[in-house]
């Protein structure tokens, strides 16, 4: 009906504060462009539409980054965020070790549905910078490749080579075991990686402690129930999930692959692994939920460790702005979730 | 506890930072506080700080109106079908996405054609004024070679005498031009080291202090040599030359043991701090200005920085030269000329046929009297008749830009002619000079160019402190270097080090107006450009995805990165932007 689109704008409208709605509402429609129906992307519009911000080794509001090449081969970089000294830290002082008896280091994956942005996003680099603050942590944001120009397992292996790399720096090491405490984190499709970086972590005898995935993107061929509710009317499409798995997943590979349906058919059990606890974020208003909630079944049934926040009337990208009760309730209980061990 | 401090600093609202609002957007910002974000020029509009801190300007009264934008465009989106809209987004050029409100102007108008088009701001008045030079000493222009009326090859004729008359007019250049005669309105008493004992961080508010590093080398060595190396301008920043001696000594072996890119600033960054140290004069920067142009050449080889610059200016040339019969290139940074071939055959083959272009080349002395200048224009004219573009030069030696009167320049007038005038790499060099660069940037404006564009390296190496320019340049070169590294060994790569490590040099070790290695910022460049009466003419997305292109093509994908910045385009290394190409224009009160 010609009045229902208009009636679906405006709904988005009342659930989330006005800046917010303008933020992703503008995402939402560059992103629209960038999409083509051949399955291409267009990667230099993308990358001059996207607002990055360099690091900065002053600090700002108690942390400072800074940008560190891992592996040369794929151009993988990473974004360090650090509280800042008692002292104003001078650039030798980067990769001082880390000063305290349990210190969590958070990797951490944008979103971006496997396409879009990168670790000097701003929005990304804003939410690590809140991370930071708010935990007292450190943050190391991986800059992965993405699709399609580099299709599964691209991104994985990104995370996967972070994590070693995080995993042997002896200046992230924590005093009181002389071990690095990580816990995996990530938005959307960084929300995927986590999940799947965890995996190889505990087959290959990484410890991480914890892993957060906010909103995290994950699929199969079904329709649910969700998706068909929810669709189109808060910011985000059936069509354009479709699109970027396609653009992800091998090519002629289908929604039932184990990186889109990690509890599908397909996939391998975690049952009897020791995979780290997880912190499963699902937006209300998200037409992905169902989902995001088959994942967290899947972890319970699995034996493992989850604990579910549903926020009922979160849209996707509430943690970008700290404008609404559903950010600070999810960064306090992220907050909680990797200082737990230091009670 | 130390973690406690880091971990929680009060309520969640206020710790977040200066950039929470503690109400929703809904409520107005009150006027009674004053941001620490960048400030309109009204003072009572003020953007929304949660966005900006996103990289998008809309100020908190218009929102509602940007809201409404949006809901309009994606209507207009709906209604293209969907190969259409991917075509449409190519097909549109883009411009400075972070001025949300304009941009959705722009795609409202594009996808709605009916709408009336941005009128053009009218022809100013023209009126050349002709301001008495503040310096004692004249620029004195070389011949004119190449007439309007006649043909773009060299008059043959005349050449033999006209040669004769150049070599003698050089010959009196020479000693007009010489640094012993020069004499300077100001002279400072060049200052080796300060006595001042501030920490490393400024707490200048002028400028952004923003310090962008790239770790490239985690290694142990490579630590302890960048710890040397700080520990050892600090010694000369508080005068403790005994240990900086010291220091720069163990420096030299600690270099040694490295490889790559850190053994190399290393070393450059340590001879520099030595010069400074036992007060050798740097070596003669100001006179060998041949050496200078081949350093740049092997530069211009090696690593696509100077071909960005040159590829990003000349396109927004070629814009602004829409449409124009007759143009009129001034560069500041003539050089080799290397720029030019590529924006004439741009113009040989636009649509409606190439205008008559004339070319002013402005660059230093020689060392050897030759009139390198006119040689440039030689192989310049000769490519222009190759390609069929009606050609006229003239060279002028100065040995500052400083030193140029907007009369010498031959102007005609802007209805007959459209001026763009060009610089890479040269107006950062006045900023030692008081009142340098107010002097060239009055000249351009007499000039009244339909562009200026301007290159520099974007990077603030000329703050009041010794220890901050050279932690600064420290971070730069290393960048710079790394990026090199990737390049394969030849000649070129070796001279291309040896280019930047002569601007290592002149940054670290000389002072006053010797210093010349005055880079600064895009933002302090823009203050400056702004608050002298020009406005920005912002690049788009076509000319970002072309020079995307071309970096890919050439140097195979790999670390560098183009960045677009409020309308101007960087070229870095990975996440660190190393150079800006920016354009100007008159601001419409001008």
């Amino acid at each position: 009906m010609a009045g229902s689109d208009e009636v679906n704008l405006i709904e988005s409208k009342t659930v989330v504060p006005l800046n917010t709605w303008v933020l992703i509402s503008n995402f939402k429609l560059a992103y629209n462009l960038l999409r083509r129906p051949d399955g291409t992307f267009n990667r230099h519009l993308a990358e001059f539409l996207d607002r990055k911000v360099p690091a900065n080794a002053n600090p700002v509001d108690g942390v400072f980054s800074f940008d560190v090449i891992i592996d040369r081969q794929t151009n993988l970089l990473s974004r360090v965020y650090r509280p800042a000294y008692a002292t104003p830290p001078s650039v030798i002082d980067l990769q001082n070790p880390v000063d305290g008896e349990i210190v969590p280091v958070i990797v951490f994956f944008h979103g971006g549905s496997f396409a879009h942005s990168s670790a000097n996003s701003a929005i990304y680099d804003t939410l690590c910078r809140r991370l930071v603050g708010l935990c007292g942590c450190v943050v190391i944001s991986v800059n992965y490749r993405r699709a399609p120009e580099n299709r599964y397992p691209c991104a994985y292996d990104d995370g996967w080579a972070a994590l070693n790399w995080v995993n042997s720096s002896s200046w992230l090491k924590s005093k009181k075991d002389s071990k690095v405490h990580i816990f995996l984190a990530g938005d959307s499709s960084g929300g995927n990686i986590v999940h799947h970086v965890a995996v190889r972590a505990v087959e290959s005898g990484i410890d991480v402690l914890g892993n957060i995935l906010l909103n995290p993107m994950f699929g199969g061929t079904e329709r649910t129930e969700s998706e068909k509710r929810l669709d189109g009317k808060y910011f985000v499409t059936v069509r354009d999930r479709d699109w970027y798995w396609k653009a992800f997943l091998p090519e002629g590979e289908d929604r039932e692959h184990p990186a889109c349906s990690p509890f599908g058919p397909r996939s391998k059990s975690l049952e009897g692994l020791n995979f780290p606890k997880s912190l499963v974020v699902v937006a209300g208003l998200d037409l992905i939920q169902d989902w995001q909630l088959k994942y967290a079944e899947g972890l319970k049934k699995a034996c493992q460790e989850v604990k579910l926040l549903y926020l009922e009337q979160a849209t996707i990208g509430f943690y970008l702005l700290p404008n609404n009760n559903h950010f600070h309730n999810v960064m306090d209980e992220i907050a909680a979730f990797v200082n737990a061990e230091c009670q | 506890m130390k973690r406690d401090l880091h971990q929680f600093q009060g309520p969640p609202q206020s710790r977040l930072s200066n950039h929470v609002s503690s109400s929703s957007s809904s409520l107005p910002v009150s006027k009674d506080k004053m941001m620490m974000v960048k400030e309109e020029e009204d003072g009572g509009n003020m953007d929304d700080e949660l966005l900006a801190v996103l990289g998008y300007k809309v100020r908190s009264s218009e929102m509602a109106e940007v809201a409404l934008k949006l809901e309009q465009l994606e209507t207009m989106m709906g209604n293209v079908q969907e190969d259409g809209l991917s075509q449409f987004a190519t097909d549109t050029v883009h411009y400075n996405p972070s001025e949300l409100c304009t941009w959705l102007d722009s795609m409202l108008s594009e996808l709605n054609p009916s709408s009336d088009p941005i009128l053009p701001s009218p022809e100013i008045n023209n009126s050349f004024l002709t301001g008495a030079s503040d310096y004692d000493l004249k620029v004195i222009p070389g011949n004119a070679i190449y007439r309007r009326s006649n043909q773009f090859a060299i008059d043959s004729s005349s050449s033999s005498s006209s040669n004769q008359a150049v070599n003698n007019q050089n010959k009196r250049l020479k000693s007009c031009s010489s640094p012993d005669s020069m004499i300077t309105t100001n002279s400072t008493t060049p200052q080796i080291g300060t006595t001042v004992t501030t920490t490393a961080t400024t707490t200048t508010a002028a400028a952004e202090s923003t310090r962008a590093v790239i770790l490239v080398d985690s290694q142990e060595n490579g630590v302890r040599l960048v710890h040397a190396l700080m520990a050892c301008a600090e010694a000369i920043q508080n005068n403790n030359l005994t240990i900086a001696e010291a220091l720069v000594k163990q420096i030299g072996f600690l270099a040694v043991s490295q490889a790559g890119a850190m053994r190399k600033v290393a070393t450059y960054f340590a001879e520099a701090l030595a010069r400074r140290i036992y007060r050798l004069s740097p070596p003669q920067n100001q006179i060998d200005h041949s050496i200078s142009d081949t350093l740049q050449m092997h530069f211009y080889e090696t690593c696509p920085y100077l071909k960005f610059a040159h590829f990003t200016a000349n396109q927004a040339i070629l814009e602004a030269f829409e449409g124009k019969k007759r143009v009129h290139v001034i560069d500041f940074s003539m050089n080799q000329g290397l720029q030019w071939p590529a924006l004439m055959q741009a113009l040989a083959v636009r649509e409606g046929g190439p205008p008559i272009f004339r070319l002013t080349g402005i660059g230093p002395p020689a060392a050897d009297n030759s009139d390198h200048l006119h040689e440039v224009g030689c192989k310049l004219a000769q490519f222009a008749e190759a390609i069929h573009v009606e050609f006229e030069y003239r060279g002028f030696v100065a040995n500052s830009l400083a030193d140029l009167d907007a009369s010498m320049l031959e102007l005609r007038p802007s209805e007959t002619e459209a001026v763009a005038v060009n610089s890479v790499f040269e107006l950062h060099k006045l900023l030692g000079r008081p009142g340098g660069i107010e002097k060239v940037l009055s000249v351009v404006k007499q000039v009244k160019p339909v562009i200026f564009t301007v290159v520099e390296q974007e990077s603030n190496h000329n703050g009041p402190v010794f220890l901050d320019r050279f932690t600064e340049s420290l971070h730069y070169y290393s960048t710079l270097f790394d990026s090199l590294e990737g390049a394969p060994n030849s000649q070129d790569k070796v001279m291309s080090e040896v280019y930047l490590g002569k601007q290592i040099c002149n940054l670290v070790a000389c002072e006053g107006p010797d210093r010349v290695e005055r880079h600064e910022t895009l933002s302090q460049w823009g203050n400056r450009f702004g608050s002298s009466g020009f406005a920005p003419a912002l690049i788009g997305s076509d000319t970002f995805k072309l020079a995307s292109m071309l970096l890919a093509h050439n140097n195979g994908g790999q670390g560098y990165r183009v960045e677009e910045n409020n309308g101007c385009l960087m070229l870095g290394w990975h996440t660190r932007p190393l150079i800006t190409t920016s354009a100007w224009k008159l601001s419409a009160a001008h």
